[in-house]
């Protein structure tokens, strides 16, 4: 019997339906607006497609979990945290993680959005895989599944016994001031576990690209295999680009950009300013990113510092573009979004990937 | 219109063509691994037969097929020439299509046709068993069959990933009295040390082949037999150009476009070197084409060097097309032709620009190989479905110009057992692969210097 958190956010995708891109801090704006919950509806979906049997839920009371197990016909849960006042808040969702975590949940469920995946990481960073169901406004995080259907799928899976493969997916920190004023700034807020199951709805029988640690090493062995000590290395934010940084054993900040030459770290967490000075003082440069988020963003997201002013300087050959097979299945298309459409364009509408030991895939890419 | 053309089985060649007699230059030699001097025949005794030997290094341009080789290739050969009327009239091509089948041999490829050769040589020669690696299964199956006929043993070393992706391929071994292992397996050091360095590690044909090797070095009634690169290898497989070269004259067709899936090169050469042959003596201009993965390009993208055939360093170094020992092809790479090397005839032929080569992705050719199948019926082996594509792209090109080419392909197998694959591609989880060729210069720096 598996041990399901079971969490969800009943404000989050409030904001979607009457324009405010996103519902933190301003759920009372939403109703006044206009707007209904959307999660409820989106759990409801999770639910029904989950078979009764071989999960044991941990939960929260009332709207946050409760109500929608009372509603699918679910007995088999235990509310291990109730929300004090009368609007539900984040503080409440870290707080129903922590109590999840200390009944030991195998998984972590939440239905929301990306402040959701927020909430949730901070709360337990990696002790518990966990796994979105998508209600929020933005889903540029790559913890969620890709509807609620799939997310039972993989639950199902989970409970079936049938299950040993976790992979590393970004929790993105969107800044949802900048966001209504239009600007999208994102960050990587940390790298959670995820149950992951490829394509997890399309076919009985799954290809398997083994082991996504594994397949992280390959490609670090080659690209470190490659690299030239008269060459500046531009490692970006996530956990394929920091095994590069683990073959070569320097540290690295995992969510900033780090500079290496010669097997030596140059510098590290850097700035758009901070890249710039250093490409005064280097002719050869590399850039080495791996796609970022749901949406597979390559240029734009989490790594915003590697700015077109950047790549005017470094050339748009200096993209090393490194993502392991199983995380490029469930990236159909890369994006690049570079903050210069001009340039955007220049990338083409293809691009290729390393994704093993001298082997890459051409992956379509849209601007 | 005549769709099947069969030869007699007294037409069945009597002969091996041994292009080596025909090189604009000799083959450069194969190397001692660890002296890293030219080879001497006595250094190959411990894994090979004295017959196979000197046929690999023979300058003689035809070498005799033993009667007891012959008697057993009549089961199956010699094998049709097909006309491939419909996939013509489907893709609206003034182009004639024609296309030798192998895989009316009872293991289903064209491996067979070494696979009795060798198992023969090794039989007369007192040897009582035969280690080898396979990597899809068609070589490991066919030595099966061979040592089964021939009453002698047979162990073969299955490249993992396949091993547990195609399990009717070890089946069939096992109907044929042989044992299959996943490599790396514990029963060698090569196996073991890879074992020990990734425990999960899809396993490739080079270490594979270490395994065999190493298994046919250290046990005296045993010898080592390779399905495709070694000079033998191709020789062997003459017999389907010879062959094809006779079935076209019956109907007054001459090849203006000779295509062959290539992987380590046996069933390339086999159909090619008989028309390079043409091509040397001024009798033809035929384009001679050798088709790759774009995930292994070994002709198109690999450097042409002495490199070693295994990944642990204990064969014989080879002048070839690689892309470095050590290279290992991901296992979800469905269309086969996995092998970091090209056989130095091959290699040569492609140096000296006598054959053309090309790469393509996996998905264009389980497209071509879909096309096929809905029109001619046969469901091909992946890798033979390499050549089809690049067929089709010439057939449809002589759409384009209004050309009545005569290409001729080998179909080197059937796909039966490649089911999976065709199930992989219909639900769109194959990725194309490609090889990084810009970056890859930079790690062939680990080639063995001479």
């Amino acid at each position: 019997m598996r041990s399901i958190g079971f969490i969800i956010n009943p404000y989050a995708g409030m904001g979607g339906a009457v324009g405010l891109k996103g519902t933190d801090g301003c759920v009372d704006r939403a109703r006044v607006l206009g707007a209904t919950p959307v999660s409820p509806e989106r759990a409801k979906r999770f639910l029904s497609s989950l078979p009764h049997y071989g999960v044991s839920f941990l939960t929260v009371a009332g709207i946050m979990g409760e109500d929608s197990l009372i509603r699918e016909g679910f007995s088999d849960y235990k509310v291990v945290y109730t929300p004090t006042g009368d609007d539900t808040s984040s503080n409440d969702t870290e707080l129903a993680c922590l109590a999840m975590k200390e009944q030991s949940a195998d998984l972590i469920l939440f239905c929301g959005g990306d402040g959701t995946a927020r909430d949730v990481y901070h709360a337990i960073s990696q002790d518990i895989p966990i796994l979105g169901v998508p209600a929020g406004v933005k889903i540029y995080s790559s913890v969620f599944a890709t509807t609620p259907e799939a997310a039972a799928t993989i639950v199902s899976t989970l409970v079936c016994g049938n299950f040993n493969t976790f992979a590393d997916a970004e929790v993105l920190d969107v800044d949802e001031e900048q966001y209504r004023a239009g600007t999208l700034a994102t960050r990587i807020y940390g790298v959670a576990r995820i149950p992951y199951i490829p394509a997890c709805c399309q076919c009985s029988k799954q290809v398997s690209f083994g082991d996504e640690l594994h397949l992280q090493q390959d490609i670090a062995r080659f690209i470190c295999s490659i690299m030239r000590d008269d060459t500046l290395y531009l490692l970006g934010a996530g956990s394929t680009t920091r095994a590069i940084a683990d073959q070569l054993h320097l540290p690295c900040t995992l969510l900033g950009i780090d500079a290496v030459c010669a097997g030596t770290l140059v510098a590290s967490d850097l700035n758009e300013a901070g890249i710039l000075d250093l490409l005064t003082r280097y002719d050869l440069v590399k850039i080495i990113v791996s796609p970022i988020g749901a949406q597979g963003f390559v240029l734009g997201r989490g790594n915003q510092q590697i700015s077109s002013s950047v790549l005017k300087k470094t050339g748009i050959n200096a993209l090393i573009v490194v993502a392991t097979p199983a995380k490029l299945q469930r990236t159909p298309y890369l994006y690049v979004d570079c903050g210069d459409d001009t340039l955007n364009q220049q990338f083409g509408d293809s691009i290729l990937v390393i994704c093993g030991d001298r082997m890459a895939q051409r992956k379509q890419l849209k601007h | 219109m005549q769709t099947k053309i069969i030869l007699d089985e007294n037409e069945l060649p009597k002969k091996w063509y041994n292009i080596q007699a025909d090189l604009l230059s000799p083959l450069d030699p194969p190397m001692h691994p660890q002296t890293k001097k030219p080879l001497e025949p006595a250094d190959l005794e411990a894994i090979f037969p004295k017959e196979l030997i000197r046929q690999e290094m023979s300058q003689d341009r035809y070498i005799d097929i033993p009667e007891e080789v012959r008697d057993i290739l009549l089961l199956w050969r010699p094998s049709p020439l097909f006309r491939a009327h419909k996939l013509e009239k489907f893709l609206k091509t003034p182009a004639k299509i024609f296309y030798k089948y192998e895989g009316v041999s009872p293991p289903g490829s064209h491996k067979p046709n070494t696979a009795i050769a060798q198992t023969y040589y090794n039989m007369k020669e007192g040897i009582e068993r035969i280690a080898t690696e396979t990597g899809a299964g068609q070589w490991g199956s066919s030595l099966a069959f061979a040592t089964q006929l021939y009453g002698m043993e047979c162990k073969v070393y299955m490249v993992r990933g396949s091993y547990d992706q195609k399990p009717y391929r070890k089946m069939m071994m096992q109907v044929w009295g042989a044992e299959c292992v996943p490599s790396p397996s514990p029963d060698t050091n090569a196996g073991r040390a890879m074992l020990e360095k990734d425990p999960n590690t899809p396993g490739s044909l080079g270490i594979a082949i270490s395994e065999a090797v190493e298994d046919a070095a250290t046990h005296a009634n045993t010898n080592y037999s390779l399905g495709s690169v070694l000079n033998h290898v191709c020789l062997h497989q003459t017999i389907i150009g010879q062959e094809a070269q006779k079935q076209l004259a019956m109907v007054d067709a001459t090849a203006d476009i000779v295509i062959g899936s290539a992987g380590g090169g046996s069933n390339f050469a086999g159909t090619a070197f008989p028309f390079v042959k043409d091509n040397i003596d001024k009798k033809s201009e035929t384009d001679i084409i050798a088709v790759e993965p774009a995930a292994c390009p070994t002709l198109t993208k690999g450097l042409y060097a002495y490199d070693y055939g295994d990944v642990a360093g204990l064969t014989p170094l080879l002048k070839m097309f690689t892309l470095g020992h050590d290279f290992i092809p991901p296992s979800i790479h469905a269309g086969g032709l996995r092998y970091h090397g090209m056989a130095p005839l091959v290699s040569k032929l492609h140096a000296d620009k006598l054959i053309t080569s090309t790469s393509v992705h996996q998905n264009e050719v389980f497209d071509a190989a879909v096309t096929f199948a809905r029109t001619e019926g046969i469901i091909p082996a992946p890798e033979a479905a390499h050549a089809i594509r690049v067929v089709i792209d010439k057939a449809l090109e002589c759409k384009k110009t209004g050309e009545e080419k005569t290409i001729l392909f080998n179909n080197s197998g059937h796909g039966h057992f490649d089911l999976s694959s065709y199930e992989a591609y219909f639900a769109g989880n194959l990725p194309d692969y490609e090889y990084p060729a810009e970056l890859i210069a930079e790690s062939l720096r680990h080639l063995p210097s001479l």
